[in-house]
């Protein structure tokens, strides 16, 4: 691939040389560009979610599949692109989640079988398996819904095919490609109502036009952040990438560790050197190698840019590494252990849950396994097989708790020998109804019976923060809006969180319940809690009012009336 | 029939409505190649039908929805997600457009449609 240079024949400023053909460990590059480019968008793509809820689905399911994707061709020095876009291929088959990463697999499906087993891609091909991408997408439905990611698709292909007799150069299609999918992104409310009404543009698009863009960043060198740098230095598989090791403890404020690899130009003085770096962050290291050096340092979030403009002033950057300390530090300190033991020949439970608080509460009922999951983060059918399959028991009960990982659940059962009974938990409140049921030496049969019976004796309530407006049940949802969900449906939108709960609670049969157990979430004050208790126990004297940590994140309460 | 009361009056909503519904937001549901009739006494009952809706059965309980869905998947999509999605995009729909809460969409994979082999 062509270095960076700016060619002083030019007058106008040439930013890259052309490409003209892509062999398989570029489009390896290329394609973990495109990946860790998705990463940093994904919130993005998931706030244009249509669903008041804030379930985060399309940028982390297509997060999710291109990671799978990538998961197959990390380790591989297979040359020809060809073979390592059939190896994409393949790993976003089997790691496909949601509507979103089901139509991403099947574009790089397309975008594989046109390949077949060239050693490299060119223009020519590059447009036609753009072409049949678009044409397999299409393939999957009967009905295909304009204003989606399939339009984006399509229209890329398009503007790809009319690149032909302009150019041969794979930059210049990537660029034409690249800005016909972002028209036709901007297009997509006009195609679907439901993306006018909520004021967004739609999500997979997005996710898709991110995707392309990574890749020409990766093409165009545009790789301060992420891409090809980082791709270079990326260890050998994306677990260990996330997972990195951590060098010291973290310091408050310095959030990003950033590592450059630079060519001082001339002799290096490592005084001003550091005298500069410090000034900017701490944990200062620099590394000498054969003429090139390798400087580390942490630094807070909005100078994250700094050590790199830095290094310019003292020689040529060769790679840039940087890494969201925090973000890490939140991943390490989820590892609590909330499992119990497992006996032979007893009932074992493995339940999904959202957050800490819940896994705490699910372990001292008595469950043995923790998946955590829920709304923003669906569990694969895989991560709850894995929960139990090493078990020494083959009775196994399994609480999906939220009514999209039932049929995760369900499937995983196919995995397995053991005796595994899905409990339809549809929400926490009846995951733990239904666990006051267990009793792990008791009759397998009977128990499920007891737990499918207690689903219908506790009424839950949710009440979270609505992510755009939307109609929906009649109710009329402003962006920003608290709103509550009784048993799974929308019965109110209001401003503050205790008219919410007011409402939430007036809608439900409290009258005949004597119990309220209320789960504040993770971003929840104590001055919300306070208030929402305080409201309780005024307007519902006579009820029990139990306040529990319930760690989920989104949901500022999740109430359990029974 | 489900009903609902409204104070002006009782609006009443056929099994009918609520699979023709079903049926095309299954169709538009990624994954989907069609839809297969549940058994054979259906199949030869839709042949005189104007609007065919095979594939779909709904079961009104009380004031909950039950919908089964017996789909073909197109070969080479994961059909885990597949019918993930179907299901969540039929319960949406209906829900939207009925203003009844679905309890249960069951999604049977009666088979797969062959396009491409890689």
């Amino acid at each position: 691939m062509a270095d960076v240079q700016s060619n002083p024949q030019s007058v106008e400023q040439v930013k890259y040389e052309p490409l003209y053909s892509i062999d398989g460990q570029s489009l390896k590059h290329a394609f973990f560009a495109a990946l860790i480019w998705l990463r940093n968008h994904q919130q993005v793509v998931n706030s244009l979610n249509v669903f008041p809820v804030p379930d985060g689905d399309t940028g982390t399911n297509m997060f999710l599949t291109m990671q799978s994707a990538y998961s197959e061709i990390s380790e591989s020095s297979e040359t020809s692109a060809g073979k390592i876009a059939h190896m994409i291929s393949q790993g976003a088959l089997m790691g496909a989640r949601g509507n979103s990463g089901v139509i991403l697999s099947q574009l790089l499906r397309g975008f594989a079988r046109l390949l077949d087993d060239k050693p490299v891609l060119d223009a020519d091909l590059l447009v036609e398996a753009l072409g049949e991408s678009r044409n397999t997408a299409y393939k999957g439905v009967v009905r295909p819904v304009e204003g989606t990611i399939l339009t984006v698709a399509k229209d890329m292909a398009k503007a790809a095919e009319e690149t032909r007799a302009e150019s041969n150069d794979i930059i210049y299609i990537l660029d034409k490609t690249l800005k016909a999918g972002e028209e036709s992104l901007k297009n997509t409310p006009n195609l679907l109502p439901i993306l006018k009404q909520a004021g967004v543009v739609d999500s997979g698009g997005k996710g898709l036009v991110v995707i392309v863009e990574g890749i020409y960043r990766y093409a165009t060198h545009q790789t301060v952040e992420i891409g090809e740098v980082a791709a270079e230095r990326a260890p050998v598989s994306l677990e260990s990438l996330q997972m990195s090791q951590m060098h010291e403890e973290i310091e408050p404020g310095q959030d990003f560790e950033i590592v450059v690899d630079f060519k001082p130009v001339g002799e290096l003085n490592l005084q001003s050197f550091y005298g500069d770096l410090e000034k900017i962050g701490t944990s200062i290291q620099v590394g000498e190698g054969d003429d090139l050096y390798r400087m580390h340092i942490h630094v807070p979030t909005e100078k994250k840019y700094d050590p790199i403009e830095l290094v310019e002033k003292y020689g040529a950057v060769q790679k840039v590494y940087i890494e969201n300390l925090m973000e890490q530090m939140k991943g390490k300190s989820g590892e609590e252990d909330f499992s119990n033991p497992v006996e032979e020949g007893q009932i074992a439970v493995v339940a999904i849950s959202p957050g800490d608080g819940i896994s705490r509460i699910f372990k001292s009922l008595g469950v043995s396994r923790i998946v955590s999951g829920g709304q923003t983060m669906n569990p694969s059918t895989n991560d709850i097989f894995q929960a139990y399959k090493d078990m020494p028991t083959d009775k196994v009960i399994i609480l999906p708790n939220n009514k999209n990982i039932i049929m995760a659940a369900e499937a995983s059962k196919k995995l397995s020998d053991k005796q595994v009974e899905i409990i339809p938990t549809k929400n926490i409140p009846q995951g733990l109804s239904a666990c006051l049921r267990l009793n792990p030496q008791g009759d397998m049969k009977e128990i499920v019976a007891e737990m499918n019976e207690s689903l219908d004796e506790v009424e839950a309530g949710e009440i979270t923060t609505a992510t755009r407006s939307i109609e929906l049940n009649g109710v009329n949802v402003k962006e920003g809006e608290v709103i509550a969900l009784l048993n799974g449906n929308l019965v109110s939108s209001s401003k503050s969180i205790v008219k919410a709960c007011a409402e939430l609670l007036k809608k439900s049969g409290i009258k005949d319940r004597e119990h309220v157990t209320i789960f504040y979430g993770s971003d929840t004050t104590q001055a919300q809690i306070d208030e929402v208790t305080g409201y309780i126990a005024k307007t519902y004297p006579d009820h029990e009012v139990e306040v529990h940590e319930g760690g989920q994140p989104h949901y500022q309460f999740i109430l359990s009336i029974e | 029939m489900s009903e609902t009361k409204k104070s002006m009056g009782k609006i009443s909503i056929s099994y009918n409505a609520i699979a023709t519904i079903a049926f095309q937001s299954a169709l538009e549901s990624y994954g989907v190649v069609g839809l297969a009739t549940e058994n054979i006494a259906r199949g030869i009952s839709n042949l005189f039908t104007k609007t065919p809706i095979s594939g779909v059965v709904v079961q009104y309980d009380g004031d909950i929805i039950n919908i089964d869905l017996y789909i073909i998947v197109e070969y080479g999509t994961r059909i885990a997600s597949v019918t993930q999605s179907v299901a969540n995009n039929v319960k949406f729909n209906v829900e939207k457009m009925v203003g009844i809460p679905v309890n249960e969409v069951n999604v049977h994979v009666r088979g797969l449609r062959v396009s491409d082999t890689d």
